[in-house]
C-alpha cells in the first residue's frame, strides 16, 4: 500500500506554488525590466541620430545635394560598445555610415522603426528614422532640399548584462522567501498536527481494561477534529457496552453450565464416600439424572440461541410460507400440557389464514417460548389470551398473561441473554431466562420485532410484529 | 468446626453440606441467598465461608466486600464458574482467601476449608501438638504419648476445636457455636458430657490434667 502523508503533501503544495510564484516573479521581472531600458535606450539612440542629422550640410553650390560633417560625431551610448550608424540622403542615396560599420551589413529603407540584430557575437537594437529634416538652410533657384533616412544601433549588451542581474536577484530573493516559507509551513503544519498525534497517544491507551479516552486538551480546542474524538467516543462506548454484554453473557453462561454439572458431580462423590444403603444409591442416581435432564435443557436452550443469533447475520433462502395462525395453534397444544397442569387456561383468537415465509419450526419456538413464560408467570386457575391479527404489510402475535407483571427496571432487560428479574424465583419456575432472548433473535432474523408492557400487578403483554402477510 | 455454606442451588449446597458433616464432622449452615448468607455471617461465629459467587438478592462478591468491611476475619473460600485471571484477581481482591472453580472436587473442598481453619486460627500444620498430645486433623486420629486414643465423633470435635486454640479460654457458648449448626442452644447441655468423656480417655494413667475448666470462664487446654 502507499504510504500518504498530510504534511509532506501540504508542504509540497506549498513549495509548488511558491516555486511557480517565483518564477512568475522572475520571469515578470525580467520582461519589465528589459523594456523599461529599451525604451530609455531608444530614447538616447533617437537623441544621438537626431545629432547625427545635425551634422548634414547641404553643399555651398545651392543644389541641394548634401556632404556629412563628420568632425562632431556624438560620443556612444555605451563607451564600451562602439554605436553603429547609416545615413541617406533621400535623393542622393548612401550618405555617410559610422567608421566601423560592418561591412556588407545592409539595411534597405524599409518600414521597420526597430528591430534586433547581432553582429559578430554583440547583439545590438536599431532604430529607422525617416523624412528627417536637415538642420541647414540654404537658399536658391536650383535648391531642391532633401530629407534623411538614419538607422542608428546600439550594442544591447549593457542592458542584458542589467536585466541578467536583475532577474538574478529577484531569483535569489524569491528562492530565500520560499525556503523560509516552506521551513515555516511544514513547522506549522507539524505543530498542527499535535493535536492528532496526542489523540493517537491517548487512543493507544485505550483497551479492555479501560475504555475511556482521554480527549487531550489541545486536541479539543480543534474545530477539525471535534467529529473525530466525538465519533471515536460513541464508538468506544458502543464498543465497551457490547464486551460487558459479552463478558456477561460468558459469566452467565459459565455459572449456568458449571454450577448442574456441580451438583452431579458433588451428588455422585458423595455417593461414594462411604457405602450407602440401596436406597440411597437410588435417591443419588435419581437426582443425578434430573440434573442431567437440567443440564441437557440448558445445552439445548443454548443452541437455539446460537443459531437464532447466526440467523439474524444471514439471509435464509430455504424457506416457505407458513400459516400463523395454525402454527399458533400448534403451539398452544404443545404448552396445553404445562397448562393444565397449573390450571391455566389459553385463549387463541384468530383472523384468518395469514402465510408468511418463515421457518415453520423457527416460528413454533418463538410461539412456544412467549407462551411458557406467559403461562409460568400466571397465577394458579388463570387465563393466558393469545391474539393474531394483521393488515396489508404487518402481522401481530400478542401474548397477554395475568400474572404480577414486570417492574419498569425490569422491563427494558428482559429479552436479555440470562436476564431474570429475581433468580430465586425463577429457580422454582424452572426458566434458565433465554426463551425471551431466542424469540427476540429468531423474530429479529425474520426482520420483525417484539415488545414488552406490563402493568405490575395485572400481568404482562408480549407483541410480536412481523413482515407479511405473503413476505 | 462450623462452615456457612452460602449457596442458591439447594442440591449442591446439600451435597457439600452432607459431605462436609460425613467426613470432617463441621457442623453446616446453609442461607440460599445473599442476605441470608450477610445476616448468618453476622449473627454466628464461622469457622470458614463457603461463597458462590452468583447469588440472588446480594451477589457473592457484594457479600464478601460487606463481610470484609465489617472487619470479620473469618476465611471465605469462593466456589465460581470462571478461572480467568481477570475474575480470580478481582475474588482475592475483594478479599477471597482461596477460590475453588466449578465443577469441583469434594475432597479438594474439604481439604482446601481445613487448610483455611487451621491458618485461620495461626496453625500452619494440620498435626496439632500441645505436650504429648498430637491431634491429626488429616484422618482425624489422636495419640498421647505415642499411644491412639478412640474418641467419638462429637468427643473429636470438641478436642479439634480446642486444639485448634491452645493455652487459650474457650467459653461453652464458643464451642457451641463452632460445634453446631444454628439450633445449637437445645445442645447446652451436652458439653460438660463430652469434657468428661475426653478427660477419662485422655488422661487415663497420667497425672497430668490436659483439660482444665475454669469455672464460669470455659475450658482450656493445656501441655
Amino acid at each position: 500500500m502507499r504510504r500518504d502523508s498530510i504534511q509532506r503533501r501540504l508542504i509540497v503544495t506549498v513549495a509548488l506554488s511558491q516555486a511557480i510564484l517565483t518564477a512568475g516573479l522572475v520571469i515578470t521581472g525580467v520582461v519589465v525590466t528589459y523594456s523599461r531600458l529599451l525604451s530609455t535606450l531608444d530614447t538616447g539612440m533617437q537623441a544621438h541620430a537626431m545629432s547625427v542629422a545635425a551634422l548634414v550640410r547641404y553643399t555651398e553650390e545651392g543644389t541641394g545635394n548634401v556632404y556629412f560633417d563628420n568632425s562632431l560625431l556624438p560620443e556612444s551610448i555605451d563607451p564600451n560598445h562602439p554605436d553603429q550608424f547609416m545615413v541617406w540622403a533621400d535623393r542622393t542615396g548612401l550618405l555617410t555610415h559610422s567608421e566601423d560599420w560592418p561591412d556588407g551589413l545592409q539595411f534597405q529603407p524599409g518600414p521597420s522603426q526597430h528591430w534586433n540584430f547581432s553582429w559578430a557575437g554583440v547583439p545590438y537594437h536599431a532604430l529607422r528614422m525617416q523624412h528627417v529634416p536637415i538642420l541647414d538652410r540654404e537658399e536658391g533657384k536650383l535648391f531642391r532640399p532633401q530629407t534623411l533616412t538614419i538607422v542608428y544601433a546600439s550594442p544591447t549588451v549593457r542592458i542584458r548584462q542589467q536585466v541578467k542581474l536583475a532577474g538574478a536577484l529577484i531569483a535569489l530573493a524569491s528562492l530565500l522567501l520560499l525556503g523560509a516559507t516552506t521551513w515555516l509551513a511544514s513547522w506549522r503544519i507539524r505543530r498542527g498536527l499535535w493535536p492528532l498525534q496526542a489523540l493517537a497517544r491517548q487512543a493507544a491507551l485505550i483497551s479492555t481494561q479501560s475504555w475511556r479516552l482521554q480527549v487531550p486538551k489541545e486536541t479539543e480546542e480543534i474545530q477539525e477534529l471535534r467529529p473525530l474524538t466525538e465519533s471515536m467516543t460513541q464508538m468506544l462506548a458502543r464498543l465497551e457496552r457490547a464486551f460487558a454484554e459479552q463478558r456477561e453473557f460468558l459469566a452467565n453462561a459459565a455459572h449456568e453450565l458449571k454450577t448442574p454439572v456441580a451438583v452431579l458431580k458433588s451428588t455422585l462423590q458423595s455417593l461414594l464416600q462411604r457405602s450407602r444403603s440401596s436406597e440411597e444409591y437410588r435417591a443419588g442416581l435419581q437426582a443425578s439424572l434430573q440434573d442431567m435432564d437440567r443440564l441437557e435443557q440448558l445445552l439445548q436452550r443454548m443452541l437455539q440461541l446460537a443459531r437464532a443469533e447466526q440467523w439474524a447475520d444471514t439471509s435464509r433462502r430455504d424457506l416457505g410460507m407458513v400459516d400463523i395462525n395454525s402454527s399458533c395453534e400448534a403451539a398452544v397444544e404443545r404448552i396445553r400440557g404445562l397448562a393444565e397442569a397449573r390450571g391455566t387456561e389459553i385463549h387463541l383468537a384468530t383472523d384468518g389464514p395469514i402465510p408468511i415465509r418463515a421457518d415453520g419450526e423457527d416460528l413454533q419456538l418463538v410461539w412456544t417460548n412467549l407462551l411458557e413464560n406467559a403461562v409460568r408467570y400466571s397465577p394458579e386457575g388463570g387465563s393466558v389470551e393469545v391474539a393474531v391479527s394483521h393488515d396489508d404489510r404487518r402481522t401481530w402475535v400478542s401474548f397477554q398473561d395475568h400474572g404480577a407483571g414486570i417492574s419498569a427496571a425490569d422491563l427494558p432487560h428482559v429479552f436479555e441473554r440470562f436476564y431474570r428479574g429475581d433468580p430465586s424465583r425463577t429457580r422454582t419456575t424452572g426458566g434458565f431466562g433465554l426463551g425471551l432472548a431466542i424469540a427476540k433473535a429468531l423474530v429479529e432474523a425474520y426482520g420483525g420485532s417484539i415488545t414488552a408492557t406490563s402493568a405490575p400487578g395485572e400481568g404482562t403483554r408480549m407483541t410480536v410484529e412481523l413482515p407479511g402477510p405473503g413476505q | 468446626m462450623r462452615v456457612l455454606m452460602v449457596e442458591d442451588e439447594p442440591r449442591l449446597a446439600e451435597n457439600v453440606a452432607r459431605s462436609l458433616r460425613e467426613s470432617a464432622g463441621y457442623a453446616v449452615d446453609i442461607a440460599a441467598d445473599g442476605q441470608e448468607g450477610l445476616f448468618l455471617v453476622e449473627s454466628n461465629a464461622y469457622d470458614v465461608v463457603l461463597l458462590d459467587l452468583m447469588l440472588p438478592k446480594l451477589d457473592g462478591m457484594e457479600l464478601l466486600r460487606r463481610i470484609r468491611k465489617s472487619g470479620q476475619h473469618t476465611p471465605v473460600l469462593v466456589l465460581t464458574a470462571r478461572d480467568d485471571k481477570e475474575s480470580v484477581v478481582a475474588l482475592l481482591n475483594a478479599g477471597a482467601d482461596d477460590y475453588l472453580t466449578k465443577p469441583f472436587d469434594l475432597g479438594e473442598l474439604l481439604a482446601r476449608a481445613k487448610a483455611l481453619i487451621r491458618r485461620g486460627k495461626g496453625q500452619p500444620s494440620p498435626v496439632l501438638t500441645i505436650g504429648d498430645l498430637e491431634l491429626n486433623t488429616v484422618n482425624r486420629t489422636v495419640q498421647r504419648g505415642g499411644r491412639a486414643i478412640t474418641l467419638t465423633a462429637m468427643e473429636y470435635r470438641v478436642l479439634e476445636y480446642l486444639a485448634h486454640r491452645p493455652r487459650a479460654v474457650v467459653s461453652k457458648t464458643e464451642l457451641l457455636e463452632h460445634l453446631y449448626d444454628y439450633n445449637w442452644e437445645k445442645f447446652s447441655n451436652v458439653i460438660e458430657v463430652y469434657i468428661s468423656g475426653l478427660r477419662r480417655k485422655l488422661e487415663e494413667g497420667s497425672s497430668r490434667q490436659l483439660i482444665r475448666t475454669l469455672r464460669g470462664q470455659g475450658y482450656m487446654l493445656q501441655d
